[in-house]
């Protein structure tokens, strides 16, 4: 049709080789991650590494779990991330109702823009304000001070992703609902929320993403090991191990296994949600 | 009024804990603020400003952020151009190699980062290992630890992690490039290459312009890839001034200098992005 057969055959050939290349190119560190994690340290340490794991052993697991804080930060960080995504997207319900339904009002539109600013500010730039203020509060060392940090920085995000979705439903269900002596707040929940399961999913998907990978607040906000999250302690790690790479390797898949598994069953969501969000704003 | 109930949660966070720091950061860098040396204190002036842009480390970490942002985006660019437009194709398990090309994007940075260092290991690594077996390099070389390669290293790690991002976005913009349009351009005899050219690639340009610069923004204000990689190592060689700033606030205590450089940087940013934001409005209203 809109080309030649011979050339058909040769995109169609280079399109499966571009894929597989990068296929091949995503996957293979995590790939390299667990077969190092799988083998005894001698093949490890060897000029000839190979793929091939001839003596599997599970000593590095056991090792990481039974030597270091691992199961401590991994709590933590699933406690984080858990109340930050519940966090973010109680806010950003209502803020994205308020954007998409009353963008009319100034304020409201003033409110915007202010979200999509934020967005465009750098961590890096308000560390030492944000430390500073945690220290006068006393925050430091506590789950507060990063749940805080999170939330402040999903907030925006989730906002225009649920903003987005909830401009594609018809105000008539609203309008009809009200009618029928319905509350703003219980419309939300009893009308809206319920036709935009998946794209609440998306936004919940995001800001736990973004917690459980957060690194440079959690390094410095939080100095003790009991409130240690996961991506600073393993940065830690390399401290502690050393050159053990089969330990850093199995601290790491530990660590990916959640976030891969959670993507793997959710991926629709995910993509459909960053679609919307992209092509809208 | 209901309205305005439901944003003040988030307004909250908005004023606490970006506005309020914000400027808590310009107010501190006309401030002497040292955390080891609490007695020197009181306004400083400019003086802050001027002995950051004096220090002998200024220039290379400017430089090095343009490296770092440019070449990062424009190797992510290319890379998730190629992977929409393969995945656009009419081809089988699409949703399995799309799976499969979003996952770098979900792990870590702190991980991504170490997975990599272990695979550039000069002793033990697997990389350094298959080049000398391809006969790319005669022995295997320290990526991360010479001068000369650390930064590209960190670079291509980078642009691993970070373009699937793209790839989501341009496949969505793609598409949307209707399939009527193309076989128009095809029967009026454009090759595959016009009408790359000539079609798809025009009605991409708005999502690209998007994500190419909230990509610069977020690339040249970033911390942990290479703070996790290479500290700002060997000899500063890979120091940026996201690095800079972290190296004066957190090693040095230097609060006062860390809030000028970030002031600077957040100027620049905002200078940026409202010439952005005013060429996009002047062509939407065009």
């Amino acid at each position: 049709m809109l080309m030649s057969k011979q050339k058909q055959l040769f995109f169609q050939i280079l399109t499966y080789v571009v894929l597989l290349g990068f296929s091949f190119y995503c996957l293979f560190p995590f790939l390299w991650m667990v077969v190092t994690a799988l083998k005894p340290t001698d093949q490890i340490r060897t000029i000839t590494p190979s793929f091939i794991v001839a003596h599997p052993t599970m000593e590095h697991f056991i090792n990481v779990i039974t030597q270091s804080k691992f199961l401590t930060y991994f709590r933590n960080s699933i406690f984080v991330s858990v109340v930050v995504t519940a966090l973010s997207l109680m806010i950003s319900i209502f803020a994205g109702y308020a954007l998409s339904r009353f963008i009319r009002f100034r304020g409201v539109k003033l409110f915007s823009v202010a979200m999509l600013l934020s967005q465009m500010i750098p961590g890096v730039l308000l560390l030492i304000p944000l430390y500073l203020t945690m220290k006068d509060l006393g925050l430091i060392n506590t789950y507060t001070s990063l749940i805080l940090a999170y939330t402040t920085f999903t907030v925006p995000l989730c906002t225009f992703m649920m903003k987005g979705f909830f401009d594609s439903i018809p105000m008539d269900m609203e309008e009809a609902a009200e009618i029928d002596g319905c509350s703003r707040v219980s419309l939300i929940f009893r009308i809206l929320l319920p036709v935009s399961l998946p794209s609440m999913i998306a936004a919940g998907m995001f800001a736990f993403l973004n917690s459980w990978n957060e690194f440079m607040f959690g390094f410095v906000f939080i100095n003790d090991d009991e409130h240690r999250t996961l991506t600073p302690g393993i940065y830690l790690f390399k401290g502690l191990f050393q050159t053990d790479w089969g330990s850093l390797m199995a601290s790491s898949v530990l660590s990916v296994l959640p976030v891969v598994l959670m993507f793997v069953f959710m991926q629709r969501f995910l993509v459909e949600g960053m679609t919307a969000g992209s092509v809208k704003g | 009024m209901v309205a305005y109930y439901f944003v003040i949660p988030a307004l909250l966070f908005f004023i606490l804990l970006n506005a309020y720091p914000l400027i808590t950061v310009v107010w501190d860098s006309f401030q002497l603020i040292n955390m080891l040396n609490k007695a020197l204190s009181g306004f400083a002036g400019l003086s802050n400003y001027v002995a950051v842009l004096q220090n002998e480390n200024f220039q290379a970490a400017l430089r090095h952020t343009f490296v770092w942002t440019l070449l990062s985006v424009a190797g992510e660019y290319v890379f998730g151009l190629m992977t929409a437009l393969a995945l656009n194709q009419n081809i089988r398990c699409r949703a399995l190699f799309r799976g499969i090309i979003i996952i770098p994007w979900v792990v870590p940075i702190v991980i991504a980062g170490m997975t990599w260092t272990w695979m550039l290991d000069p002793n033990y690594g697997i990389i350094n290992y298959w080049l000398v077996k391809m006969g790319i390099i005669a022995q295997p070389y320290n990526w991360l630890g010479e001068m000369n390669t650390a930064l590209y290293t960190v670079i291509f790690v980078n642009i691993w992690r970070s373009f699937p991002f793209y790839t989501i976005s341009l496949l969505a913009g793609l598409q949307s490039v209707s399939k009527d349009i193309l076989e128009a351009a095809a029967i009026d005899g454009a090759g595959v290459r016009v009408r790359f050219f000539q079609v798809v690639l025009p009605q991409l340009k708005s999502i690209s312009l998007t994500i190419i610069f909230i990509h610069l923004i977020w690339t040249a204000i970033n911390f942990d890839f290479i703070w996790v990689m290479t500290e700002g190592g060997p000899l500063y060689a890979t120091e940026t001034l996201p690095i800079q700033i972290f190296r004066y606030a957190m090693q040095t205590y230097n609060f006062g200098y860390a809030s000028a450089l970030a002031s600077m940087m957040l100027g620049f940013m905002m200078t940026a992005f409202l010439l952005y934001y005013f060429m996009s409005v002047r062509k939407m209203n065009r």
